[in-house]
């Protein structure tokens, strides 16, 4: 446990000063507190964005889509009757995450930008290449959770549910920074870590999560999400998919299929999708496309057992959109 | 006077028999003839301490805070084997708030386990204690100990159960890794191997499964100059007080140990550790109250687990006999120095003429093992049971009907004594039928969901938890007619609390609310620690006999004070009845004055030539997607044969806790240690997995219920750990059932399932 200041700021742009300064975003906690009292995370300093207006809740503006604040707690989308109407698959992404308690206090931009689980990287006696360590102690050592695909010098998986089912309808983020706000696809916000980049993430120095958004074309598609634990809650996924797609007498079309806990990154490949266009998604086609997402998948020693778990996972979902 | 005699008691406790010398004053009460309930025993009963236990009133070890109290943290080894070569605390030290810092080259000679030294010059797993810091706040102490500079001088290790038997292995012990931890014959297994018409060879595994109470271990520990006080959350108060006075050098007077509540052991706190010999030491030095309580991490790493096994089962059969199981088992005892055997079930739950067993204890880097409810026959009977199962397959039948044919003998083959009571065959007749076993298929059947089957299992437990020797009890009356029931045991979450009270105002004649219990305190006369379901069928009889002799001394005193002859008195629900007359019992004993009328009991000891031993089965019903691997348990019996059942309400939940256990042990719990690093790395609740609420099947808790009328004067028996003895087996069992497919290592994840599926050319 190391010591921090600890600010608590009203305004936006106070708190985008003192990130500018270096300083480290604190909103539910429920992953950075631990992180700290763990020794993973060492900030000097720390900005709780709880304190600020205007960053919490969700609205829809006809024509154009959904907005949702950043700190708007997880509960709060979950239990919404409004939304899970308009985004069922964001209820049933959260309905298995984590548990109540840690749902009503996690927030929304807390959850797209929590840390991996890998348990090298979160044991501060391992310095693991993630923490600027040498290698990735998975790769010859206990890896029944860790990546089967599209990983690099490090193995560890995007922990998330809800990354999967937002990206599923083509989410955007707004960032905010105390130079001004941009908007990114939430895919890009998740970048695996390779070469000089040890980190999960693709926000900049200073730069925090204030809303994410879900264009209009996105409610008009049916959304599932599927995952599997190890046990029947309160786990992380050991698989997860999110799909989305409109279908049109019996035919997909704009189909997407994103993959929780196989990959460095909430893991999508272009072809998968590509390729079930037009189809009715029957199991082979289901099949060919969960065999496009795993392609060049290398297990480790202990995690083959993914590849078939999410090749299944795959043809649930997609087959329960057609249905 | 009745005259006091010395003779020899002769108990089990965990699978092995003890002989010990015990003196008996009086007589015995004799047992109720039949199972009928009286006033209190064998009524469903809400815990007496419930309420406080639930608003938060009732104050565990860890909520203990004494004026001038402070906080000692233990620095422990980051390597899985290393030489302490230099110690550097002097930064640690000068730290404002920090009061002394322990470690191997300041620390006083300590008698601990065999060892003279409380922190080792080879520290032999990580998690070993390396030094101790005692400071004003737990932060500051826990903060010192990263100012303490240790060089160490790294050694090769070896962590895994087989890695650490293979002859390739760095050699932890001197003499070898591997130990002979116990064996067994009857018959000629090898013979009967050799003329049998069918046999089976199988491997099992089963991993570390750690307790993880939700009260880590602890201890604070008060020094007044010539006594020192700890209050310690553990199953055995006098095991603690022996092992401390032994450590420290102190006479047993000196030394009193206090458990008034606790949150769960299930084995672990049955042993006393260095926490509360470091906390004791600081204390005595700076004269100030010292609590040291374990991290969530530093319980799982240093506290006790149940050890990891590799076993391998041979069994025979001729016609529908099995004529012959073999079993040699390897155990994981990481640095503990006994193992806890898995053949107990194999040696003796089944009538089969040619048993051979051979234990092995395998040293290795990892934390020692403890006891862990019902250690050895929990990991034994998962192995034994599944292999009945895979035999009854082979020779197709019924796998009950199986078990039955082997179940009818009244003795116990390993001693050749008489069960005092042995009724399987009902625990089977009643839970087949609650089941639905007569809808069981070969094969299984379809499941509620595409690519889902479902299936059926069961299986068998055998235990002792017949208790023993000494024990005892006092009962006083105070002088509003309420009763002080004192015992020497402490109540570890089971409900002793309750059910001593029951027993108590049961035989005296009063309401629940009237007695008053005292546990947890070594100043009481001797009770047993809680471990090896001993502590009902040892106190309970006890307390009988405390209460018993407390009304025969209140209703004499009644007579005297309503002046008639006590035989036409009696005592009902807090009043005295003579004929056409109530009187509440405060009244009359208001009339006494300060007379304090006090009963006592002893634990008589068991009978002669009698095999004390608990039975039951189990019985589940599951699903398995066959794709996902995913077992889905949605029902179990339980069916146990314990003798009479003192509460009911708290037996169904000792049944219900042991299932839920159960279920992690088969399920989900493993603990998961780098072979590289030697590091446990899910030392925490995360990944460490033990089952949450939605986890928990339909529990369905029957109970034979018949009093063991030869076993003590309550005729009851243990209940702690059969419960979490068979479900793991009967889960194995059903999910064989429903998918054709055999899964031989126990945590049964969706690694494993899947893998058994696809070895089965099903997934």
């Amino acid at each position: 446990m190391s010591l921090f200041s600890y600010t608590k700021p009203r305004a936006l742009s106070e708190a985008l000063r003192l990130l500018r300064g270096g300083a480290t975003a604190l909103a539910g906690g429920t992953d950075l507190v631990t992180l700290v009292r763990h020794g993973v995370a060492r900030p000097e300093r720390l900005v709780d964005l709880t304190g600020i207006e205007g960053l919490r809740g969700w609205s829809r503006e006809k024509g154009k889509g959904i907005r949702i604040g950043a700190l708007t707690p997880l509960a709060d989308l979950e239990t919404s009757a409004q939304l899970a109407k308009l985004l069922p698959i964001v209820r049933e992404s959260l309905r298995d995450a984590a548990t109540p308690q840690i749902r009503n206090v996690g927030t929304v931009g807390g959850n797209l930008l929590q840390r991996n689980r890998c348990w090298y990287f979160r044991d501060e006696g391992v310095p693991c290449w993630l923490k600027g360590g040498t290698r990735c102690f998975a790769v010859d050592g206990e890896s029944r959770y860790h990546a089967v695909v599209g990983a690099h010098e490090c193995w560890m998986v995007s922990p998330s549910d809800l990354a999967p089912a937002l990206i599923a309808c083509d989410a955007e983020i707004e960032v905010a920074s105390s130079l001004g706000r941009r908007r990114m696809k939430l895919a890009d916000l998740f970048v695996a870590p390779q070469g000089k980049r040890r980190r999960e993430h693709a926000l900049r120095e200073g730069e925090l999560v204030a809303a994410v958004r879900v264009p209009e074309g996105a409610l008009e598609r049916r959304g599932t999400y599927l995952k599997a634990m190890e046990r029947k809650a309160w786990s992380f996924a050991i698989v997860s998919v999110a799909a989305s797609a409109r279908i049109r007498e019996g035919r997909a079309r704009d189909v997407r299929v994103v993959l929780g806990g196989v990959a460095p990154v909430p893991w999508r490949v272009a072809a998968a999708e590509k390729q079930l266009e037009g189809t009715a998604l029957d199991d082979n086609a289901c099949l060919a496309a969960a065999d496009t997402l795993l392609d060049g998948a290398t297990p480790l020693r202990d995690n083959g057992y993914k590849v078939t778990l999410a090749r299944e996972l795959v043809r649930r979902a997609l087959r329960s959109l057609a249905g | 006077m009745s005259p006091l005699r010395v003779t020899k008691s002769r108990d089990e406790f965990e699978g092995e028999i003890y002989e010990s010398t015990v003196v008996v004053e009086g007589r015995d009460l004799a047992a109720p003839r039949d199972g009928a309930a009286g006033d209190e025993v064998g009524r469903p009963r809400p815990r007496v301490d419930g309420r406080a236990r639930v608003t938060g009133a009732a104050v565990y070890t860890h909520d203990l805070h004494l004026a001038g109290m402070l906080h000692a943290a233990i620095l422990r080894s980051p390597y899985a084997r290393a030489r302490v070569k230099r110690v550097d605390a002097s930064k640690a030290e000068a730290l404002p708030g920090v009061r002394g810092v322990l470690h191997r080259f300041n620390a006083p000679e300590v008698e601990f386990r065999q060892e003279k030294a409380l922190f080792r010059d080879e520290v032999r797993f990580l998690g070993d204690e390396v030094a101790a810091v005692v400071a004003d706040s737990e932060g500051l102490a826990r903060y010192a100990l990263t100012l303490i500079a240790v060089e160490y001088e790294v050694l090769p290790h070896v962590v895994d159960l087989e890695e650490a038997a293979s002859p390739r292995a760095p050699k932890i012990d001197p003499d070898g890794n591997v130990h002979d931890a116990g064996s067994y014959t009857r018959g000629d297994t090898r013979r009967a191997l050799r003329e049998a018409e069918a046999t089976i060879d199988v491997t099992y595994r089963t991993s570390t499964q750690m307790h993880n109470a939700l009260e880590t271990h602890g201890a604070v520990a008060s020094w007044d100059g010539e006594r020192l006080t700890v209050w310690e959350s553990t199953q055995s108060v006098f095991g603690v007080r022996n092992m401390l006075k032994d450590a420290l050098g102190l006479a047993p007077a000196q030394v009193r140990v206090l458990c008034e509540h606790m949150g769960g052991g299930f084995g672990a706190k049955l042993g006393t550790y260095k926490y509360a010999v470091i906390a004791s030491l600081f204390s005595m030095r700076l004269g100030r109250p010292v609590r040291c309580v374990l991290t969530r991490r530093e319980e799982n790493l240093a506290a006790g687990n149940r050890s990891a096994t590799l076993q391998r089962l041979r069994l025979a059969s001729s016609g529908d006999r099995i004529t012959a199981i073999e079993h040699e088992t390897w155990s994981n005892s990481g640095q503990g120095r006994w193992a806890a055997n898995p053949t107990g079930p194999t040696n003796t739950l089944y009538d089969v003429a040619n048993v051979s067993s051979v234990a092995h204890r395998v040293t290795t880097n990892a934390g020692a093992l403890s006891a862990f409810r019902a250690p050895g026959y929990v990991e034994g009977t998962f192995a034994l049971e599944s292999a009945i199962d895979e035999l009854a397959l082979r020779i197709g039948v019924d796998p009950l009907a199986l078990r039955r044919r082997h179940a009818r003998s009244r003795t116990d083959p390993r001693t050749g004594n008489r069960y005092s009571l042995k009724r399987l065959l009902d625990c089977y007749t009643i839970g087949a039928k609650e089941i639905g076993w007569s809808e069981r298929r070969a094969g299984g059947t379809r499941g509620s969901a595409p690519h889902r089957r479902r299936g059926l299992g069961m299986a068998s437990q055998i235990w002792g938890g017949g208790g023993g020797p000494p024990a005892y009890a006092t009962v006083h009356f105070e002088t509003d007619g309420t009763a002080v029931l004192r015992v020497g045991v402490q109540d570890i979450g089971t409900g002793t609390r309750t059910a001593v009270a029951q027993v108590c105002a049961d035989e005296i004649g009063l309401r629940l609310d009237q007695v008053r219990v005292r546990l947890g305190d070594t100043e009481a006369p001797y009770g047993p620690g809680s471990g090896g379901s001993v502590t009902l069928a040892s106190i309970g009889p006890a307390v009988r006999l405390a209460a018993h002799d407390a009304r025969a001394k209140v209703l004499r005193a009644a007579a005297g004070i309503l002046e008639v002859r006590a035989q036409e008195l009696r005592l009902e629900r807090g009043m005295v009845v003579s004929e056409g007359a109530r009187t509440p019992l405060g009244d009359v004993m208001k009339k006494l004055d300060n007379s304090t009328l006090i009963g006592t009991g002893l634990r008589h000891p068991n009978p002669d030539g009698l095999a004390l031993k608990t039975f039951g089965a189990h019985f589940a019903r599951v699903e398995v997607d066959l794709r996902t691997g995913e077992i889905f348990v949605e029902k179990i019996v339980a069916v146990h044969d314990v003798g009479r059942i003192v509460n009911p309400l708290a037996a169904a939940s000792q049944v219900q806790g042991g299932i839920v256990q159960a279920l992690g042990f088969a399920l989900t719990e493993e603990r998961i240690v780098d072979r590289g690093l030697g590091r446990v790395m899910n030392a925490n609740l995360e990944w460490y997995e033990i089952p949450t609420a939605m986890d928990v099947p339909e529990i369905v808790v029957r109970f034979v219920g018949a009093p063991d009328r030869r076993a003590n004067n309550l005729g009851a028996k243990g209940l702690g750990e059969p419960p979490i003895i068979p479900a793991a087996a009967a889960v194995a069992n059903a999910v064989a059932n429903a998918t054709g497919a055999r899964v031989r290592h126990a945590p049964m994840t969706r690694a494993r399932v899947l893998a058994a599926l696809s070895m089965a050319g099903i997934a």
